[in-house]
């Protein structure tokens, strides 16, 4: 069949040559056009700038044959990226028009081109509730499009107005017409629920429609509100039940069950009626997506309870089927309800091991990366190496994989490489860590291939870019030194060799901070230390920040046990290695991060006051050096923590961390007059703290005058405690650290330690320790060997914190982001409707008993009203001096208009009114700006 | 029962053929969302699966001869495997109206097929109209009125 406007506009053509009108092309015109000029993108460019100049001149001609047909073309061009917005007033023309041709590419234009704008949706409605009036039944096809166009134009004020007609038209005698009203209903009760509380049993009648269209028209509306707000369908569940029945449509069935999905999610009573009838469902029907929809249905509607095992083996059976299968889609979806139903109790899954294991080598990888996620789900000692060799294996074979493609007629395979994309490798990468990892190191049996395999991933990492995978392998490596002590010399003869490796430093430096912290607490371990301290001295040129502050300490103490154990007569290398450590920690000294600074001049100034005393006696090593100096690390072994048991510490209820020492007034004559006194850099840090954390400012003043008589209490922790606070500055910064980076899931004491150079701290600690229960247990040392493997194994503590001080952090956090989380409810809408629904928090209780939950919501609704109707109002001021600003400060304008635009979504239909009735030049303005967001 | 996002159509040479937004974008998304689509799809091979996660949501994708059919699905709400069969459908409607589709039927009618679309798949993408053939009667009863106006016109 050939176009029809084709000849149409033909005719146009010719009726209006003898008036002289010779320059319009037809949309096959364009199209051959196109088609034409597409030799040089330059051709093609210049073809498109002259057809749209056309098209311009002849959407403002009074003829409004041409102006559709204009109009038609911008339809098409917008497909190739030019926008039409400019001409949406000429959209609303041909809308108009009496001619069903015209009306029609309208309405299409206007369903392409409309959306948010405000203004021309106002003039829109008129017109639509002019077309919507049903006289007769010459009309249909008019009300149809009229009513296809609504989902696009409604407002609340429209859907208000129409929602009368709306139903009377559910009376209509054409099915037509009552499956396209039940639809524009759908848009009429999101902006305007009260039309589905007063009419509530008339549009529910429609279930029971004779035209199976209308009632498949019904369910799907019904299941889309019901995703809003579930509450008022539930009473309908008897009737829905009977239609699941007896209905044998699959694509009602589908509907119905995604219906209940919904239902089921806020009325748990339901399960024991439908899961009987879902799972016949699945072994009567032969259609897979209505079986996926009921395994869906059962897992997301709550029905599949932790311990129900007999329906959760007859959904995984129907997976497993679809697993087997050679379509890809069903594998990569049954991949994804596998880990729904895992997620739910990961037995469930345990015993899929082997189906897992080959999904892993699927030929997509996009159902391998869906596998990926399943397998921590079925990990156990006797597959993991299996496992990980698979995955390990696909970064070595990469170009090996071979595709067999049978073609029908020429049957034959093809050799076609897969790609694997980089953030596959990364998902492998932390899958392999993480299910090593699990339950802590219960499944890893053999620490020696475990060595190997962190080896050959920091080699593989290299080539990766996401540099933060260094980190966790770094963290691995650590772990393995300090849980797995008899695998101590094998573990850090690998980590000397990766500091040592070039290629290592400058591509995976991210590794170093754990590997070079475990060299120092691991000294003993090195024989020839002066070796190392010359490489790490070296390589210093790759280090950056943060490996540095840890660098540092190293040094120290791999000097401090190498000097204290080398023959008596190697004072002259002592010497020099002393020289060298000055040197380099000179140069950190002028570091410009404080952390490094700070450290590295601490561990200066004692090394200075060694040397000299190493100049002085000659007889053997002076005592800073083979006394002072090894007690500042050696106190007491270092035993592995539970993640988190420092956040469980008993914080004093006098110690107020989050009142800053100094006003903002305060700190900002500070901050302008900073000095080099040293004095400055101390309350600089703090200050820095106070920056990052406005909200801290606001109570400041009062309770830091409370805190000061409560620190001089007697108790003698505090008061050391105090001291610790007061003498080092950094004090502060390492425990706000600790609370952000919870991913330190151990040593953090530890830190803390080598950071104040000052044991006292842990020992302080400790007691702590003990009184909150928080017990640390190691297995004893001696039955490791039996096994040929050792492992200090870690109690796991719940994360509830002990004390109080967590909810007051809580609170202070809440503080901080109220805004945030005040604007996010409204962001969800923003992406489910186009328009702000107001379905979520309407209240039904009019046409039947309330429940409290409706109520509580209707309660938050209105609150979130009122918070609305205060952001409306700031924004209308935020307007108004826009508009004052706009006239003298062009650079304010900007700012102001950025705010609005994050706003101006949600409160989008409140304003309206506003800019219809005097849609002045600065609202026009916005507008279109708010459309370009 | 659906939440299309976007219903994009793009010849085996990465021109676009079609476009619809169920929701609203700004342009550059919308752009940004076609550009970075075309070449993953295009470069998937055959026996690979018809689905692939992209930015927050997913895209299903069904290749039909010299076009590819991508439509963006909200995850968790729609069913990809109905998806895949509502292009199915979508496609056969094509094929019937315009008896045996190709590439260049639906690149010079393409408001036809906008039509189709429309009387398809409503209400920003959360309606599916199922019947074939109830989706042609309409575009057919339109197309008929269509061509009386234009018999009216000449006649005038």
């Amino acid at each position: 069949m050939t176009s029809l406007y084709a000849p149409g506009a033909d005719d146009i053509r010719q009726r209006l040559r003898p008036f002289g009108f010779f320059f319009e092309k037809t949309l096959k015109d364009l199209i051959k056009g196109i088609r034409s000029h597409n030799e040089t993108p330059e051709k093609l460019d210049q073809f498109f700038t002259q057809v749209l100049s056309e098209c311009r001149d002849e959407v403002n001609s009074p003829d409004l044959n041409s102006k559709t047909n204009a109009v038609l073309k911008l339809i098409y061009l917008e497909m190739y990226g030019f926008d039409m917005a400019w001409c949406n007033f000429h959209i609303l023309e041909v809308m108009s028009s009496n001619k069903l041709q015209q009306k029609r590419v309208g309405y299409l234009a206007a369903s392409q081109s409309f959306y948010k704008d405000s203004d021309i949706l106002m003039l829109a409605t008129n017109l639509l509730k002019k077309d919507l009036k049903y006289d007769g039944n010459n009309d249909v096809v008019k009300v149809g499009i009229a009513l296809s166009g609504l989902s696009t134009i409604i407002t609340p004020s429209l859907a208000r107005d129409i929602a009368d007609d709306l139903f009377t038209m559910l009376n209509s005698t054409r099915p037509y017409i009552r499956k396209k009203a039940i639809t524009a209903l759908f848009k009429v009760f999101l902006q305007y629920p009260e039309a589905l509380r007063d009419n509530f049993d008339k549009f529910v009648s429609k279930l029971d429609d004779d035209d199976i269209s209308v009632v498949s028209a019904a369910v799907s509306v019904i299941c889309e509100l019901s995703k809003k707000n579930p509450q008022p369908f539930i009473k309908l569940s008897p009737l829905l039940y009977e239609i699941l029945v007896t209905i044998d449509n699959n694509w009602i069935i589908i509907r119905l069950l995604k219906l209940f999905t919904n239902l089921s999610q806020v009325e748990p009573k339901l399960r024991a009626k439908l899961l009987p009838k879902i799972l016949e469902l699945m072994n009567s029907t032969v259609a897979t997506s209505v079986i996926y929809e009921s395994v869906n249905c059962i897992v997301r509607g709550n029905m599949l309870e932790n311990d129900d095992f007999e329906t959760a083996v007859a959904c995984l059976e129907r997976l497993c089927t679809f697993c087997d299968s050679p379509d890809p889609n069903l594998r990569y979806i049954s991949c994804i309800l596998f880990y729904k139903i895992g997620k739910i109790n990961t037995d469930f899954i345990s015993r899929f091991d082997k189906l897992i294991i080959r999904l892993l080598s699927d030929v997509d990888v996009s159902i391998r990366s869906k596998a990926i996620e399943l397998v921590e789900g079925i990990i156990d000692e006797d597959n993991l190496k299996a496992v990980v060799q698979t995955l390990m294996k696909q970064f070595v074979d990469e170009d090996m994989v071979i595709l067999q493609t049978g073609n029908v007629v020429y049957e034959r395979s093809k050799r076609i490489p897969i790609i694997i994309p980089e953030n596959y490798k990364i998902k492998m990468i932390n899958t392999i860590i993480s299910i090593c990892f699990v339950d802590n190191y219960s499944n890893v049996n053999d620490f020696e291939w475990y060595n190997a395999l962190m080896m050959d991933l920091t080699m593989l990492c290299q080539d990766i870019s996401d540099k933060t995978l260094g980190y966790k392998i770094g963290e691995q490596f650590r772990n393995l030194m300090i849980k797995v002590p008899s695998m101590r010399e094998v573990t850090i003869t690998n980590i000397i060799k990766l500091v040592s490796n070039d290629s290592i430093n400058r591509q995976l430096s991210t590794i170093l901070r754990e590997c070079i912290w475990c060299l120092g607490e691991f000294s003993t371990f090195i024989e020839n230390g002066d070796d190392l301290i010359k490489v790490m001295i070296g390589n210093s040129g790759y280090y950056s920040h943060d490996v540095q502050e840890v660098l540092i300490l190293a040094l120290v103490k791999i000097f401090s046990t190498w000097c204290n154990n080398v023959r008596e007569d190697k004072d002259i290398e002592i010497k020099l290695i002393l020289k060298k450590l000055i040197e380099f920690f000179d140069n950190l000294s002028y570091s410009s991060t404080f952390e490094v600074q700070e450290r590295s001049v601490e561990v200066l100034e004692f090394l200075k006051l060694s040397g000299e005393a190493l100049e002085k006696d000659s007889e053997g090593l002076p005592m800073l050096l083979s006394e002072v100096l090894p007690s500042f690390f050696n106190a007491y072994e270092l035993a592995p923590i539970a993640r988190g048991t420092q956040l469980n510490l008993a914080i004093g209820e006098d110690i107020d961390l989050e009142t800053p020492f100094l006003t903002k007034e305060e700190t900002d004559v500070l901050l302008d007059g900073q000095k080099t006194d040293s004095m400055s850099d101390l309350v600089s840090d703090t200050s820095m703290d106070e920056q990052a954390e406005p909200g801290f400012i606001n109570d400041s003043d009062t309770s830091y005058e409370e805190k000061e008589p409560l620190n001089d209490s007697d108790n003698p922790f505090e008061v050391e405690r105090k001291k610790e606070r007061m003498t080092n500055p950094y004090y502060l910064g390492e425990e706000n650290e600790e609370e952000t980076h919870k991913s330190k899931d151990l040593l953090d004491l530890d830190e803390g330690n080598t950071a104040g150079g000052n044991p006292e701290t842990i020992r302080l600690n400790k007691p702590d320790n003990t009184l909150n229960s928080l017990s640390v247990s190691t297995v004893e040392k001696d039955k490791k060997k039996k096994k040929g493997k050792k492992k200090k194994r870690v109690q796991v503590l719940s994360d509830q914190p002990v004390i109080e001080a967590a909810p007051k952090k809580k609170d202070a956090f809440q503080k901080l982001h109220g805004n945030q989380t005040a604007l996010t409810p409204s962001k969800k809408d923003k992406i489910n409707l186009r328009m702000h629904s107001q379905l979520e928090n309407f209240d039904f209780s009019n046409f039947g008993p309330s429940s409290s939950a409706v109520n509580e919501s209707l309660q938050e609704g209105k609150m979130r009203e009122e918070d609305e109707l205060e952001l409306n109002r700031l924004e209308a001021k935020l307007n108004v001096q826009g508009e004052k600003n706009n006239l003298s400060d062009p650079e304010a304008v900007i700012i102001i208009k950025k705010k609005k635009k994050g706003r101006r979504t949600k409160s989008k239909t409140k304003i309206k009114p506003r800019a219809d009735n005097s849609p002045g030049p600065n609202d026009l303005l916005r507008d279109h700006s708010s459309t370009d967001i | 029962m659906t939440q299309l996002k976007y219903l994009i159509l793009v010849s085996r040479q990465g021109k676009i053929r079609l476009k619809k937004w169920y929701t609203a974008m700004s342009a550059s998304e919308k752009a940004k969302i076609a550009k970075d689509l075309t070449p993953t799809i295009l470069a998937r091979k055959p026996k690979m699966c018809n689905i692939i996660e992209y930015s927050d949501h997913k895209v299903v994708y069904k290749r039909y001869a010299s076009l590819f059919f991508i439509v963006g699905v909200t995850p968790d709400i729609d069913n990809e495997l109905l998806t895949l069969e509502i292009i199915h459908r979508f496609v056969e409607t094509m094929d019937t109206y315009f008896g045996n589709v190709c590439e260049l039927d639906i690149i010079f009618n393409f408001n036809k097929v906008y039509d189709i679309l429309n009387e398809m798949i409503m209400c920003d993408g959360s309606i599916a109209e199922s019947s074939r053939k109830e989706v042609l009667h309409h575009v057919t009863v339109m197309d008929t009125m269509e061509s009386n106006d234009n018999l009216e016109r000449v006649l005038s």
